[in-house]
């Protein structure tokens, strides 16, 4: 997919939201207006609007730019890599789906699982997978990281702020 | 004056200074690391500053930021791969005295540099940060919605190239900002019947989610995809002239060192334009203006000398607009904003009438930093240079980790956790598709600001009809919000057509 298409796609999701938060979001879950002042629904309104406006005129300027056959300029048409740009600080770029979602899912299995799963459980399994996702093979090091950092933690939260662990306690 | 003396007793309280001092050896540590910057160490310890007295909380801060700072100039000298757009000015002269055996006289020049930018910059603060708070006091919320209109519309501009995707950023964090309990009728506002969004999103998940978690994705992917490395740091030479920098070679660069001092203050005291454009500009002028032109880029203490004088002025002169006029100007203060609203103060002109003791107490602090800084670098540099080869299987689980027990330590909460996760996500999305999370935070800081002035003058406004159009400042100040809508726009607009043509006699 060439970067542009990726930007229409983009704004195309964003104008979707906005019209989704004009339409529905905000009449719905906004207080009515209470006689004074300004409506409750005045900034959120101008906010989205502010999106919807600049996701158009954007979406406008690639769709000129792919129909009608006007270039536009090679830094917001091309991805960095196609450029040889890498290693400076933009981080523009294609999105690894694989990458993201192979990090997010043992993230999001632990805030699922230490509701019902002690912390120190859950917390040395999800450090195991996370560096075995990351690429760490040896196995002695992920041991001693994750055992550390779990232990390391509970005693900073527990004795050291007073805070309870997440999850079931069972100390 | 009895407040000052008060003031200052409580920064040198032994709590406080303990605190600053861990805060900047934190802080440098985690600056030499690759990869994690200010901002970032801010958002990671603000949960931890919850624990701990307004003042301490924000001296612990405060040094964090002055360290890392400091600290990304370790890894631009060391490897060349500045872990901040800032300290990348640093590199091009760093770099290749660490290459001859001279990294040790690198970085001391750069902490040299640093810790002079950075007390000529604090001092500038203190001494004019209060009178012209004294003056913002005249300041109405027309002015202040205004204000903060100006801001929002120079804040869209940063961390993209686009200002379409800035001010979209900027309107979703405006949006997302407003979730929670709206002002006038104290009901819940776009909760979406999801009862923890009735006190609205903390600062603390959103902002480990954008700044930290979000970035360690993108770390990860180049690290994972394209596999990661050890680092190779150049052995330090052992001769004492290729270690030390003599007290000569140090005065030699005292009028570069001023200059990038004031470029740092005269850019960080304005909103938006951020550390690099001082430490580029610095760098600039001092190639410019220096009687040996042809060193520059092959090694000269007058380059390090000038970007880090400039970059690390700009910390305390970023604190100016937001005493004064309580408006972040940047991404580390927006994240020193939300820690001092976590300990219940809302920064600008009023806290001097009402924390004024609080306020001498971080000036305070704000010194006390600084000659931790030299300090701790003069005797640490050794040590800090080992923090750019941890393993990055050590470092990457400790900082994920720390993400998420970090959102989980506010409200002691999970929910926190899964807040902190969408905005990983969101954020690393944004940073994909080049819309500015900075925009998009600092819309979210002072989006609750924003509509409350609004409302007072909508509310004044009922009884005085044009009240706003009456108020000189604040129509000035709308003025220059538009100015800059349309002529960034404007700007855009020609240069986006410029290089439209060339692309199209490119084909």
């Amino acid at each position: 997919m060439t970067r542009i298409n990726r930007d229409i796609i983009a704004y195309l999701v964003i104008i979707g939201f906005c019209i989704l938060m004009l339409t529905w979001g905000i009449p719905t879950y906004t207080p009515a207006y209470p006689g004074y002042g300004a409506s409750p629904a005045l900034v959120p309104i101008v906010s989205i609007s502010v999106m919807l406006f600049m996701a158009c005129l954007s979406m406008f300027r690639c769709c000129v730019a792919v129909f009608m056959n006007r270039p536009l300029p090679i830094e917001e048409s091309k991805f960095p890599e196609e450029l040889n740009e890498e290693g400076g600080f933009t981080q523009v770029g294609r999105v690894k789906l694989y990458h993201l979602v192979s990090i997010m899912i043992p993230c999001v299995l632990l805030v699922v699982a230490i509701e019902y799963i002690a912390y120190i459980f859950v917390s040395f399994v999800f450090l195991m997978i996370f560096q075995y996702v990351i690429g760490s093979r040896k196995w002695g090091q992920s041991i001693v990281v994750s055992v550390s950092l779990t232990a390391v933690l509970y005693i900073v939260m527990r004795y050291g702020f007073g805070v309870p662990v997440p999850g079931p306690q069972i100390f | 004056m009895e407040m000052i003396v008060a003031g200052l007793l409580d920064a040198l309280s032994p709590i406080s200074l303990l605190f600053v001092f861990v805060g900047v050896a934190i802080g440098v540590l985690i600056g030499a690391i690759p990869g994690i910057n200010g901002p970032m160490a801010i958002a990671l310890f603000i949960p931890v500053t919850y624990y701990m007295s307004p003042l301490t909380a924000i001296g612990f801060l405060v040094g964090l930021n002055k360290g890392a700072f400091f600290g990304g100039a370790v890894s631009a000298v060391l490897l060349r791969t500045p872990g901040t757009p800032e300290a990348a000015a640093t590199s091009w002269d760093g770099y290749p005295l660490t290459q001859q055996g001279k990294g040790e006289k690198a970085l001391r020049m750069a902490l040299y540099s640093s810790v002079a930018g950075d007390f000529i910059s604090t001092i500038v603060l203190i001494a004019i940060a209060a009178p012209l708070a004294a003056v913002a006091l005249f300041m109405g919320p027309a002015e202040i919605f205004a204000l903060i209109s100006l801001a929002l519309t120079v804040i869209a501009g940063i961390g993209t190239n686009s200002i379409g995707r800035g001010l979209m950023a900027a309107g979703l964090g405006i949006f997302v900002g407003l979730i929670g309990t709206e002002p006038v009728t104290a009901l819940p506002r776009l909760t979406f019947d999801i009862y923890q969004l009735g006190s609205g999103l903390s600062l603390i998940p959103v902002a480990i989610g954008l700044l930290a978690f979000s970035e360690i994705l993108l770390q990860l992917e180049k690290f994972t995809v394209k596999g990661g490395g050890e680092h190779i740091v150049h052995k330090f030479s052992s001769k004492l002239q290729d270690r030390m920098v003599s007290l000569k070679e140090f005065f030699a660069n005292t009028k570069t060192l001023l200059r990038g001092s004031l470029i740092g203050i005269g850019v960080g005291a304005m909103p938006g334009l951020g550390a690099p454009v001082a430490s580029f500009m610095s760098y600039d002028q001092a190639m410019k203006r220096s009687k040996k032109k042809e060193e520059f880029g092959k090694g000269t203490l007058e380059g390090i000398g000038a970007s880090e004088s400039a970059n690390s002025a700009v910390v305390a002169a970023s604190m100016i607009p937001l005493f004064v006029l309580g408006i972040p100007g940047n991404l580390a203060v927006a994240m020193l904003m939300g820690a001092f609203m976590i300990h219940g103060m809302q920064p600008g002109p009023l806290m001097f009438q009402e924390n004024a003791q609080l306020m001498y107490g971080i000036y305070g602090s704000l010194v006390i930093a600084s000659v931790f800084l030299l300090v701790i670098g003069r005797f640490g540099l050794r040590f800090f240079c080992k923090a750019v080869n941890i393993p990055a299987m050590i470092l990457y689980p400790i900082v994920v980790f720390t993400c998420i027990m970090g959102s989980y330590l506010g409200k002691s909460d999970m929910f926190d956790v899964a807040v902190m996760l969408i905005f990983g996500f969101i954020g690393y999305f944004m940073r994909k598709f080049d819309y500015s999370y900075v925009a998009f935070l600092i819309g979210f800081i002072l989006a609750p600001e924003w509509e409350r002035a609004l409302q007072q003058v909508v509310i004044i406004s009922e009884h005085e009809t044009f009240m706003f159009f009456q108020r000189p400042v604040a129509m000035g100040l709308m003025a220059l919000a538009l100015f800059v809508v349309v002529r960034t726009f404007w700007k855009s607009f020609k240069d986006g057509r410029q290089k439209q043509m060339e692309a199209a006699t490119q084909e």
